[in-house]
């Protein structure tokens, strides 16, 4: 099995063209496998990163992108495959040992220190630093760094004074001064503006031209598909394929980052005496945007109406709204514009307590940073909802006995078997903690449930107990909004998809109609007139 | 394949802790006692003496109860900003400003105890509120560090008090340096010296105690401390609760300064706050955020201080209080760090490795 490639991933990659034979990767992984309690993080994954290419690698948060990169900076050693550097195994058990054998990395959150001077930071721990270095001379020696690598830098200057973009070059700068033949980028442009992210991308291009590659981490399509030569797929801690990115579309991308073996099971089948669907909305958006801090527009124009006994599922790629739509729905975030309808009323304070009162439950995405307090007891987690309300919270008492009664009934529900009940709730595996909140959601969830990513991180016993904790609600007559980067399980359980894209609701359709190609090129930003059949398959 | 012989426990239990606690106790006393064997004291003999004079006499033991008092208050006061995830350096300040205020009402005003003293004591409570607003709001509405503002406004409090004491308060009939008159109003005593400020400051820790645990508005603020953003996630009034909880941990620490003035020195001195407020922090450290655990926390702080003073009796610097208290707060810190690593059983070699 010396190809990288399994025959059915697609066109079969090899190195760019005008290499001279023999001449080996920079980087090949054979065969990575990364586990950790209860997680495959990676599993058979190879690898071939030539001299002289950008290599973008894709996929959805949790895909094993981060952990597979972490592997290869010497950050996680594997335990399964092995990496082979020019054609030379390696191993790394620390990441200066990845810096020196000339890999470097650009975190997405950049590790510089805030205080000091650019010149500074590019000599901090660098073993080339001269003994005696007077600010002088390393502003003199990073301006010559500078000017060799094209990264145009103020030496002199505090990291804390410089934009997100100079920051980035001063990361860039620090990997590349240690000569690294390999620069590998986490995210490098969610922190830049579109001046900033061009520059990058003709210093990338540079940096290619001397022979050297990147890996660059991403999930924004456009750019993938603007800067790379060859692209790489991972899809559940596997290699889904690796194609030239000439011969890509964007929603072609899309559709294979989220699953292509789409198994369909009808689970819109509603059992015998399940609401039906209400005719009259329970909540609805009215033309809502939101603007973040920078001014941007995160949620643009979106319009969507909650009807009881219907599920309907938001798909897209992850960071196109999905986060802002679910802040909005459940209160947590105020609309910059817009009106939100609830009951036929509009309801103007953006006030968690209110939404939750009137009936709508949340699932958040991070549920240990979110929805828990991970350092405090089960049962007092479990009473995070109805603190306040009898029998718990009376007389603006809290009744620790009956918040247990409640852990309990939660427990029993979620069937997660617990030996302690005061004991904290990060001591819970994952798969549980997101059981106990999709219970104590669904409990206040009588109107709307907005569940988002609920089946992130589950086995997939656990992923078919979720979507019939959603179907089940559902036949109750509750609105469900099920946000999910699985297409499978969204068009299995899903009346109605909204696809988003940059903030927009692209289309809302039919799911027993949809087919994956169209769910795709919404995806990725085609507008629904301008469809034409074809895909990924 | 490599085993490792410790396995580290997200949660350390109560038992090891206490038990590693003990220990660590132990070991700080025998340093204690070899650095005094080697300075030329005889360490058993010394142990008998503060064993004889704390615990195992009247005098020692109301001496421990006069430092239990103010020390289970501004320990409380501690405790309490930190179940929010505030700390509150500043019990000092805020113990120099009730003292202040209650002083100034028992200098101003005049009539019977029963009167005077509930006025004093609303007083002690405020003064120590105030003391604490600024921080307060610039916390909850600005974002600034609570740590260092507070910090601050000790040392205005403590110059304040000096002002005070040997300026406009000053003691005009007997001349005592650094001090106002002696109040005309006191705390009754109940038992010897022992004021009835001490069972009070029990009950309070108890309440409080009692409150975190058992009313919604400690709910809040115990998720409000653990995780900001469940609790922004479950509708709780954030910055309410942090304003609540910082008025409510100044004003503990004010009436811990109105207790000292009224109860047990019976005047307002420059310094008298005795690193009460400092040594709050010490007690809320060692009860781990646990208001009935203050209650301990103090006694042993409390033995301390009354070990201090007899081994002043015994040509001792005073500040050989200090390096022991921060002796056995370091040997604690490193038992509690200790206490969450469990031996995990080496599997045995399985012939060659393979």
């Amino acid at each position: 099995m010396n190809n990288p490639v399994s025959p059915a991933a697609g066109p079969a990659p090899s190195g760019p063209t005008g290499m001279a034979p023999g001449t080996p990767p920079v980087l090949q992984l054979r065969g990575i496998g990364k586990f950790f309690p209860g997680v495959i993080a990676n599993k058979d994954v190879d690898l071939d990163v030539w001299p002289g290419e950008i290599h973008a690698l894709l996929g959805e948060n949790g895909a094993g992108k981060s952990t597979l990169m972490n592997v290869v900076t010497g950050i996680y050693q594997p335990e399964e495959g092995e990496i082979i550097l020019d054609g030379y195994g390696q191993t790394f058990t620390s990441p200066q040992e990845a810096i020196r054998a000339g890999i470097g990395m650009v975190h997405q959150h950049f590790k510089l220190v805030q205080a000091f001077t650019v010149a500074e930071n590019i000599h901090l721990g660098w073993d080339e630093a001269p003994r005696l270095a007077s600010p002088a001379v390393m502003e003199a020696r990073t301006r010559e760094i500078s000017e060799r690598f094209g990264f145009p830098v103020d030496p002199a200057a505090r990291v804390c004074d410089l934009s997100a973009g100079e920051q980035q070059r001063v990361e860039i700068l620090r990997v590349l001064a240690r000569r690294a033949r390999l620069l590998i980028m986490d995210e490098p442009t969610a922190v830049l503006t579109p001046e900033e992210t061009g520059e990058l991308f003709r210093a990338l291009r540079a940096f290619r031209a001397q022979g050297n590659a990147v890996i660059i981490i991403s999930h924004k399509l456009d750019e993938v598909m603007e800067i790379s030569d060859r692209v790489s797929i991972l899809r559940g801690g596997r290699k889904v394929g690796t194609f030239r990115t000439a011969d890509c579309t964007p929603s072609m991308l899309a559709a294979t980052m989220v699953g292509r073996d789409i198994v369909r099971r009808n689970m819109r089948a509603r059992a015998e005496g399940a609401a039906p669907i209400a005719p009259h909305p329970i909540m609805q958006l009215r033309h809502v945007s939101v603007r973040d801090d920078r001014g941007v527009e995160t949620l643009r124009d979106v319009s969507l109406d909650l009807h009881g006994g219907e599920i309907v599922g938001i798909a897209g790629v992850a960071g196109n709204g999905q986060r802002e739509l679910t802040h909005v729905l459940t209160g947590l975030m105020a609309r910059t514009a817009g009106e939100i309808v609830l009951d036929g009323s509009v309801v103007d304070r953006a006030d968690p307590a209110l939404f939750a009162h009137a009936g709508i439950g949340h699932i958040p995405e991070d549920r240990l940073r979110s929805a828990l307090a991970p350092a405090l007891s089960i049962t007092t987690n479990m009473a995070l909802r109805e603190y306040a309300q009898a029998p718990i919270g009376r007389h603006g008492l809290y009744d620790a006995g009956a918040a247990g009664e409640l852990a309990r009934d939660i427990a029993g529900l979620a069937q997660v078997n617990i030996p302690d009940f005061a004991m904290p709730i990060r001591n819970l595996s994952g798969g549980n903690q997101q059981r106990l909140v999709a219970r104590r959601e669904i409990r206040i969830a009588s109107r709307v449930l907005v569940a988002a990513y609920p089946a992130r991180g589950l086995d997939i016993g656990a992923i078919a107990t979720m979507l019939g904790y959603l179907t089940d609600l559902r036949d109750q007559g509750v609105a469900v909004v099920f946000i999910s980067e699985d297409l499978e399980d969204l068009l299995n359980v899903s009346d109605r998809i909204g696809v988003m894209f940059h903030g927009r609701m692209m289309d809302v359709i039919d799911a027993e109609n949809a087919d994956i190609a169209t769910i795709g090129m919404l995806m990725g930003g085609r507008e629904p007139a301008s469809l034409q059949p074809g895909g990924p398959q | 394949m490599a085993t490792r012989a410790f396995q580290r426990l997200p949660t350390a239990p109560a038992g090891r802790i206490l038990a590693l606690r003990l220990v660590a106790i132990a070991l700080s006393l025998c340093i204690i006692a070899g650095v005094l064997a080697l300075s030329g004291h005889s360490p058993v003999m010394l142990a008998e003496l503060i064993l004889r004079s704390t615990l195992g006499s009247r005098f020692g033991l109301e001496d421990l109860a006069l430092f239990m008092c103010p020390l289970l208050l501004t320990g409380a006061a501690v405790t309490v900003c930190g179940t929010i995830g505030l700390w509150n350096i500043g019990a000092e300040g805020q113990f120099y400003a009730g003292a202040i205020a209650a002083t100034g009402v028992a200098l101003g005003l005049h009539g019977p105890a029963l009167v005077m003293l509930p006025l004093m004591t609303i007083a002690g409570i405020l003064g120590g509120m105030a003391w604490i607003t600024v921080p307060t709001l610039a916390r909850a509405y600005a974002g600034v560090n609570e740590i260092i503002t507070t910090l601050l406004l000790n040392f205005i409090a403590s110059l304040l008090t000096y002002y005070l004491t040997t300026g406009p308060w000053r003691d005009r009939i007997s001349g005592a340096q650094v001090s106002t008159q002696r109040l005309s109003v006191s705390i009754p005593e109940m038992w010897g010296i022992v004021h009835w400020g001490f069972p009070v400051a029990i009950v309070i820790v108890v309440g409080l105690a009692l409150i975190l645990s058992r009313t919604r508005w400690g709910y809040e603020i115990r998720i409000g401390g653990a995780n900001p953003e469940a609790a922004r996630y479950a509708g709780i009034p954030v910055r309410l609760r942090i304003i609540s909880v910082m008025l409510l941990s100044g004003g503990l620490a004010g009436l811990a300064g109105m207790f000292e003035v009224a109860g047990t020195v019976h005047r307002l001195q420059g310094g008298m706050a005795n690193n009460f407020g400092y040594l709050g922090i010490v007690v809320a450290v060692l009860a781990r955020g646990s208001c009935l655990n203050v209650i301990p926390a103090a006694l042993l702080m409390a033995l301390i201080l009354d070990s201090g003073i007899v081994m002043q009796t015994q040509q001792l610097s005073a500040s050989v209080i200090l390096a022991i208290t921060g002796l056995i707060l370091f040997m604690i810190a490193i038992g509690d760090e200790l206490a969450h690593y469990r031996p995990v059983a080496t599997t045995p070699a399985k012939g060659k490795a393979s």
